[in-house]
């Protein structure tokens, strides 16, 4: 794998060369820092930017000429990251040996017709095709409680703190769609291609002097940009006494949900202690929660522990009887303090360093977990993936329980099931 | 041990079917770190009925049985956790129950032998104990709660309960809270020892291994063991029409949502092969319904529907097709829906388009472990080989059979369900 980047001054491009796959990823990338009410404008213009274009005017017809090109995959994402929002459109087109030559450049300036020639007239967004995307981005909005889980890890980090990005809806607000105009979008969509950080990724068995040469011709953007993006969140203080919320809701199984602060943490306990301090507590079959809480009580199915370390939190999710609150909190609670008395085995670190791991070789087997790799040494000024292996090796139990000493519980969440099953019971 | 070829693709794949008939592929991917193997046996939720060889009588065991066995597999009488042992090498592993089958997998990159072997022998080894089984059905409550809450689950389910009249699929996978208590350790080994026969087993491994050491393991470790007879199950006779064509439900939703299915006896194209019917029967719910369809657009344009899905099923005898959309006008969707399936013919243009895309997807899928997994997977539940020529059968394809199809199927058999948002209290 051979990786050049090139920077030029209003964008940035990363070539990663391998005959690995029998596709060529490219990933564009356009970031700015997250505001609240960018985000439902922002998820509409994504939408229509992949909705149709000048030349491929309505949904169908921009369908048909991906599938000419052999399928050619066309996906775009918004998500935050820390204190930024990141917008990725992704191609994934298969090497022309297994489609016909030249399909891999039509590919790309087929992506390049979505980003550079969005179907406008006057100045806006058609109006119908904004009716149309405003119409699934409200049954989205609409239907934001079918997926309970979803939905009470959303009201649990508006309870934690509603001020910070950590609470910020990405699906976006059904007070901000209704006003949005087509002329909203476009001005919008200049204000996105000119003035955000944008950074090209082209992963796959490719001539880099061809690519670039083709990025170039397309990506015609000017303006210089110096900004240095801070993503990592301001901590927020933890709560003197924790806060519980409780929340009914017409369903069988209740939620909890819990957040922890973990503040003062240096980069190395954020990058690379948290993460196994997180799989150790929850993060799969073989973890201190899924053994107690799910193996010896029988209270859940699943239950996790995460951490997100741009946002300075650690959580904790389950599924349980509204009937057992009390006893898996106070088991989740135990196990948290014990982690900060000591009480970590040898051979629980060994395992948590194991999944890591694996988890690092299997990135490398994935076009789009490669990008993000060198997006995160990009973005972030993540290690590489070699340091990343070492350091996490490296992590030792006082470190472990160091950490441990400042995970403190904030917020604890329950989305709690009006529905009683005692059927049969 | 036969090597061949999938064509087209630049892939091999191992064959081999042990004396006892246990059937085993492979498929090396020398340029893959991560592997994934998966052990299987072609028993499910659809056998709840069956006669054991030393029992004379029929005996009816509680609904959900396959998947309470899948759980109960993870128990072994050394007191070592499955779960734990693989991750002891970073691998992951789990295991899940269909209708038709159930498997266990591991997958990771590291220690493929002795984990190979492990898995083998942990999922011959039962221990089923009274105060084990009685353990997990709390688990398993929270389980099957956990999937009731979800709307789009409970419609689907309402679907096949309206398609059949007497499959065992008309009922969840999971069974229910009140039959999952009646489960004993005794009905576990019954189930057990009458399915979980090398003949009625299969193993399937993909990505970095080397196949000598792999087809030593599986020899050392299966060929001795012998198959039980096979139990005798009683015929289920299923209805050639659907049980109920029209029904209307209630849900925790804000935005109505429209399941509607079509339930086609495989007898009725007797006359064509079943993966060349298979791949016709992909081919016309793709351009009736798939993204380039006129029926998607229009549909969108009149504000009908929004994330829309669709699938098909292999159920014994029967193949279904399902529909499922959110819609602010279902019955207005239904009639759209009956009206695409009543055309008089398909677009051809689309149909070689669509041959197009479907190639790209194999390739695509051969360049991925856990794609090939499932392609080896479905082949060896539903056509008993693996099928290694399908680029060259989709080029096969011809417009005057896909006609056909199209107008054998019996478009009048359908069941359409509407469930509307619960009015509030």
């Amino acid at each position: 794998m051979e990786y050049t980047k090139k920077d030029l001054g209003s964008y940035n491009i990363h070539l990663i060369k391998t005959n690995k796959f029998k596709t060529v990823t490219v990933k564009v990338i356009f970031r700015r820092k997250i505001k609240k009410e960018e985000i439902t404008i922002r998820n509409l213009l994504t939408s229509l930017m992949v909705f149709s274009t000048k030349n491929y005017d309505s949904k169908r017809k921009l369908t048909i000429k991906a599938q000419d090109l052999y399928s050619v995959g066309i996906g775009s994402n918004n998500g935050r990251v820390g204190n930024y929002i990141n917008t990725t459109f992704t191609l994934s087109s298969l090497n022309d040996k297994y489609t016909e030559k030249n399909n891999l450049n039509n590919a790309i300036d087929f992506l390049c017709e979505i980003l550079f020639n969005p179907d406008i007239e006057n100045d806006a967004f058609k109006e119908s095709n904004v009716e149309i995307a405003k119409t699934k981005a409200r049954s989205n909005l609409l239907s934001i409680k079918e997926d309970s889980s979803g939905y009470s890890l959303i009201r649990c980090l508006e309870e934690y703190d509603n001020k910070s990005p950590i609470s910020y809806r990405m699906s976006g607000y059904l007070e901000d769609l209704e006003s949005i105009t087509g002329k909203d979008l476009y001005s919008y969509y200049k204000e996105m291609i000119n003035k955000d950080l944008v950074d090209i990724f082209v992963l796959g068995d490719i001539n880099e002097a061809e690519v670039l040469q083709k990025i170039k011709s397309h990506f015609k953007l000017r303006i210089l940009k110096k900004e240095k993006p801070i993503y990592q969140l301001t901590e927020k203080k933890t709560r003197s006494k924790k806060l519980f919320v409780k929340e009914s809701f017409n369903a069988k199984q209740t939620k909890v949900n819990i957040v922890c602060t973990c503040n003062g943490l240096n980069y190395h306990e954020r990058t690379y202690v948290l993460p196994l301090y997180s799989v150790i507590l929850g993060g799969g079959t073989d973890s201190k929660l899924f053994k107690e809480v799910r193996e010896k009580h029988s209270l859940c199915y699943s239950i996790f522990a995460y951490p997100n370390r741009l946002d300075n939190v650690l959580i904790v999710q389950t599924g349980i009887d509204k009937e057992n609150f009390k006893k898996t909190h106070e088991l989740i609670e135990k196990n948290i303090s014990d982690m900060k008395k000591g009480k970590i085995k040898e051979k629980e670190i060994e395992i948590a360093k194991q999944y890591f791991e694996t988890s690092f070789d299997e990135a490398e087997e994935d076009p789009n977990s490669i990008i993000d790799i060198y997006a995160s040494i990009e973005f972030l000024k993540s290690d590489d993936l070699e340091t990343r292996r070492q350091k996490t090796n490296s992590v030792t139990k006082n470190e472990l329980v160091k950490v441990a000493k400042k995970i403190k519980i904030d917020t604890i969440f329950s989305l709690e099931g009006e529905q009683n099953e005692k059927e049969g019971i | 041990m036969k090597k061949k070829e999938f064509k087209n693709l630049d892939l091999s794949y191992y064959y081999e079917k042990l004396e006892n008939g246990l059937e085993v592929v492979m498929i090396p991917m020398e340029n893959k770190k991560n592997y994934f193997i998966t052990y299987a046996t072609r028993f499910g939720s659809d056998i709840t009925s069956f006669a054991s060889k030393d029992a004379k009588k029929e005996k009816k065991y509680p609904d959900g049985i396959a998947h309470f066995l899948e759980h109960k597999m993870f128990e072994q009488e050394d007191g070592v956790d499955p779960f734990t042992f693989f991750s002891q090498t970073g691998t992951g592993s789990n295991a899940s129950t269909s209708f038709d089958n159930t498997q266990y997998i591991c997958y990771g990159t590291k220690n493929f032998n002795e984990n190979l072997r492990y898995l083998i022998n942990f999922v011959n080894s039962p221990y089923y104990t009274d105060e084990n089984v009685e353990k997990e059905k709390g688990i398993i409550a929270e389980e099957i709660k956990m999937y009731d809450d979800v709307p789009d689950f409970k419609l689907e389910m309402r679907l096949r309960e309206n398609l059949f009249s007497a499959l065992p699929r008309r009922i969840d996978i999971g069974g229910s809270i009140k039959e999952i208590n009646k489960i004993t350790k005794e009905d576990l080994y019954n189930c057990y020892n009458n399915f979980y026969t090398p003949n009625n087993m299969f193993i399937i491994i993909v990505g970095n291994f080397n196949v000598k050491e792999a087809s030593k393991i599986i020899s050392e470790e299966l060929e001795l063991k012998e198959n039980v007879k096979t139990p005798k199950i009683k015929e289920i006779v299923e209805k050639k029409q659907v049980r109920l064509k029209k029904d209307e439900i209630t849900g925790n939703i804000e935005i109505p949502k429209v399941a509607f299915g079509l339930k086609q006896h495989l007898k009725d194209f007797e006359e064509y092969d079943k993966v060349d019917l298979d791949l016709y029967f992909s081919m016309i719910t793709k351009i009736l319904f798939g993204g380039s369809s006129t029926f998607k657009e229009n549909a969108i344009e009149k504000n009908l529907l929004n994330n829309l899905y669709i699938d098909g099923e292999d159920a014994g005898e029967f193949k279904i097709f399902f529909l499922m959309a959110d819609s602010n006008n279902p019955e207005e969707l239904i009639k759209e829906i009956k009206k695409e399936i009543n055309k008089d013919s398909l677009d051809k243009e689309t149909f070689e388009r669509m041959k197009k895309v479907s190639i790209a997807n194999e390739v695509r899928i051969s360049d991925d472990v856990s794609g090939m997994v499932r392609t080896a997977f479905n082949d060896l539940l539903y056509y008993k080989e693996v099928i290694d020529d399908r680029v060259n059968r989709i080029r096969n394809l011809n417009y005057e059979d896909l006609m056909n199809i199209f107008n054998k199927i019996d478009k009048e058999n359908y069941a359409s369900i509407i469930m509307k948002p619960k009015k509030r209290k």
